[in-house]
């Protein structure tokens, strides 16, 4: 095969965009203002608590609408009806779900991207698409599996920041995971994993945590926003009052993106006295789902499966 | 804590202490003399760090041990330089008798199923001078009502047999729950390795297996009314000890659990010691009490190890990979005829 | 007297097991006693995940076809803990499997004994970060 001087030009022109894009990045910084966070004994910003965010990006990372469900059955054109010129009428429900009702709706909600919209690369925004149409079968917190970062951040569920001496722990409700947030060199992660390897540092008031060996196999929200493994995450967590974090996570991964992007959302702390996580062992809410059909007996009927 | 609890668990750990000292003997007496507790910024004991058990002492005392608390010097002796053989064997790939790579002939499958350098912590382990970690009964032994002894008697009769009929056939570990606390500081199938951390008003003790996780409040909240899979645990100090109590477990006696003495029921009752007493060495003991499968409290004095800084526990995602779940439904299927093997 | 009683220790049921793990996994669930297996092939892909490992074999059968198999090993954390990485056991490495073939007749074996065709076991010894044995 030949490629054509045009091509290879096309390619430059293109890669050094790509590259320029990549590099012009411009960071965004959340500001502390003139709130200094309290300190521990050992004299760190104390974060210690447990916070949750309070906003739609769990459904989508992006602005939308409110919708009636996250999987949607297209309703009948109903252009036969005089009068009626929209062809399609609110899609409803996935007959799966639609039992739900509105307990199963969607509520509209801004974008948590800075910029408002994820920078796809073409052929990755056509797999988030159908990643979205295709939701019931492949989002991974319908199978209770590990949520990765940022997505464990804003899922609908509290999680508590635990400062040590020596790491600090993100332990979150959602499938009863865990980070640990190594303050000091630890070395590398021996391989790649669902919550990545997670190196913090402090930048004043700020904890940055850089995440790295993190696997292909978890999304950033329930509308099939994906990456590959060769995503990189870099957040920043930020006291901005005794009763608010500014979270932001910078997001790069060159197989999926044409330039790192970025979220940012306050998290609140959980007030309540004595308030503490719980076990969320949903694996024991999903075997139903993933394996009753596939033994001799179906635990739901006691009957034999066919 | 109830009284009659108190009061147990008084006269039991008399009797811990007199076999923790026997153990810590050993000691070199310069690591003794020489160590000093040190505590976090906030003036806690600090705990923190990676610990495990690293005895040679099981549970339960041997059949063969009976009637005996503890071993004789030369006896610990005996034990401790088979351990540093087999340590060394392993390092040496050579594994030695019934942990590898035997014959068929020469050692059963079940507990050889794969080679043993998947388990090989790279150390050998520690001779004790206890013979079962349980203290108490005196006779080292698990005091199972007879119900239970029946129930455990039929988990291990069907281990491996089955029948595998549905996703609740296998055991709670098997399918990626937990093992339950009771055991969680001293074993677990990949070593059962421990990362406690402390923060202002809590002590998280994060067990890799299964991510069981435990954070114990010690900010001197009570017991609340929820009620979890791995139970309500709430700690204080006594002095240097960290003990916790832990209630409100739910009941999953209906599940297949590895061990019938681990298994969460309501009426599950744990009071936990942690002293640290050396810069590697915690003792840590146990006190369960579960009318459902006992017939009275028991206690086990478990003396677990702080292991090397850079030492980690690592992620375990184990739902997440839990193939051996649709493979052995898939087995079962085959047997039962309803489908045909793939060759 | 004196010798006979450390004998006693050393054939004790405390020295006997070499390695204290809750009893797991239904091994005899998934794979069949009665189908030992031997295969030896070239190693395509190395999966290091809990609850346990996988290791994917292409095997060259008897009609010269080659066929993929699923190689079901032990959990990968210990290994990690003694410095191991994956270059311990490359991409394209020639190895034997020993092992039992699973009870519904796919391609997959439990690998007892995973060796080097020299006969080199893979993850024994030490890689050099582990700690110490004591």
């Amino acid at each position: 095969m030949r490629i054509g001087f045009r091509g290879v030009l096309a390619s430059a022109v293109a890669t050094a965009v790509f590259a320029a894009l990549w590099l012009n990045a411009a960071p965004v910084r959340a500001q502390a203002g003139d709130y200094t966070a309290p300190r521990t004994a050992d004299g760190r910003p104390d974060l210690n608590g447990i916070w949750q965010a309070l906003n739609t990006a769990h459904y989508d990372l992006e602005a939308h609408s409110a919708r009636p469900a996250l999987a949607l059955t297209a309703a009948l054109p109903r252009a036969e009806q005089p009068g009626l010129g929209r062809s399609t009428p609110v899609p409803m429900p996935a007959p799966e779900i639609r039992a739900l009702g509105a307990a199963g709706g969607v509520p509209g909600g801004e974008s948590v991207v800075v910029g408002g919209e994820i920078p796809y690369q073409p052929w990755a925004a056509a797999r988030r698409d159908e990643n979205a149409a295709r939701w019931l079968e492949r989002d991974p917190e319908i199978k209770c599996y590990m949520p990765g970062v940022p997505r464990a951040t804003y899922m609908p569920y509290p999680f508590q920041i635990l400062q040590g001496t020596n790491e600090i722990l993100i332990a979150y409700e959602f499938a009863d995971t865990t980070r640990t947030i190594f303050m000091s060199d630890v070395g590398d992660s021996p391989e790649p994993t669902w919550m990545g390897w997670s190196r913090g540092r402090w930048e004043e008031d700020t904890l940055v945590v850089e995440v790295t060996d993190l696997n292909d196999r978890t999304w950033f929200d329930r509308a099939g926003n994906f990456h590959s493994d060769a995503l990189r995450v870099v957040e920043r967590y930020t006291p901005m009052s005794p009763y608010h974090l500014m979270y932001e996570a910078t997001i790069e991964d060159a197989n999926v993106f044409t330039r790192p992007w970025t979220i940012r959302m306050p998290l609140y702390r959980r007030l309540e006295t004595d308030k503490r996580l719980f076990d969320y062992k949903c694996v024991e809410y999903v075997e139903q789902l993933m394996y009753g059909e596939l033994g001799v007996v179906d635990p739901e009927t006691g009957e034999q499966n066919d | 804590m109830s009284r009659r609890t108190q009061k147990l668990s008084r006269a039991v750990l008399v009797v811990a202490a007199a076999i923790i000292t026997s153990n810590t003997e050993r000691l070199p007496a310069q690591e003794v003399d020489d160590w000093t507790l040190s505590r976090t910024p906030w003036g806690d004991p600090d705990l923190q760090g990676v610990w495990r058990y690293e005895g040679a002492t099981p549970l339960e005392r041997p059949d063969d041990l009976a009637g005996r608390a503890t071993l004789t010097d030369e006896e610990i002796a005996e034990l401790a330089r088979i351990e540093a053989e087999r340590a060394a064997n392993r390092e040496a790939g050579l594994d030695g008798v019934a942990v590898g790579r035997s014959t068929l002939d020469e050692s059963p499958i079940r507990g050889n199923e794969y080679n043993i350098f998947w388990q090989d912590h790279g150390r050998a382990r520690q001779a004790y001078a206890q013979t079962s970690l349980i203290v108490d009964p005196l006779d080292g032994k698990l005091p199972y009502t007879d119900d239970a002894r029946i129930a455990a008697r039929r988990s291990d009769a069907r281990y491996g047999v089955g029948p595998y009929e549905s996703y609740l056939d296998p055991d709670t570990g098997e399918r990626c729950l937990t093992d339950g606390v009771t055991a969680i500081m001293w074993q677990g199938p990949n070593g059962g390795h421990n990362r406690i951390v402390q923060s202002p008003g809590f002590v998280t003790i994060l067990h890799e297996e299964y991510r069981d996780r435990r954070i114990i409040p010690v900010d001197g909240r009570e017991h609340g009314s929820i009620r979890q899979w791995l139970g309500e645990a709430v700690g204080h100090w006594e002095g240097d000890t960290l003990v916790v109590e832990t209630i409100n477990f739910l009941d999953r006696t209906n599940y297949e659990w590895a061990s019938i003495w681990t298994r969460a029921s309501e009426s599950l009752h744990i009071i936990e010691r942690f002293r640290r007493v050396s810069e590697t060495d915690m003792e840590y003991t146990i006190t369960v009490e579960d009318p459902k499968t006992f017939t009275r409290p028991w206690t086990a004095a478990v003396p677990i190890t702080r292991l090397p800084d850079g030492i980690q526990i690592y992620e375990y995602a184990c739902h997440e990979g839990n193939r051996a779940m649709p493979n052995l439904l898939s087995a079962g299927r085959v047997e039962a005829g309803l489908a045909p093997s793939a060759n | 007297m004196r010798i006979s009683l450390i004998a006693f220790v050393a054939g004790s049921a405390l020295a006997a097991s070499a390695v204290q793990v809750s009893a797991h996994h239904a091994f005899a669930a998934e794979f069949d006693v009665n189908r030992p297996i031997t295969l030896t092939g070239t190693v395509v892909e190395l999966e290091l995940i809990n609850p346990h490992s996988w290791i994917h074999l292409d095997v060259t059968s008897a009609d010269g076809t080659i066929e993929r198999w699923m190689i079901e090993g032990g959990p990968p954390n210990a290994l990690f803990r003694r410095g191991f990485t994956r270059a311990a056991l490359p991409i394209g490495s020639e190895i034997v499997v020993e092992g039992f073939q699973a009870k519904d007749g796919s391609m997959r074996a439990n690998g007892r004994d995973i060796v080097f065709t020299d006969g080199r076991t893979p993850f024994t010894g030490s890689f050099g970060v582990g700690p110490d044995s004591r």
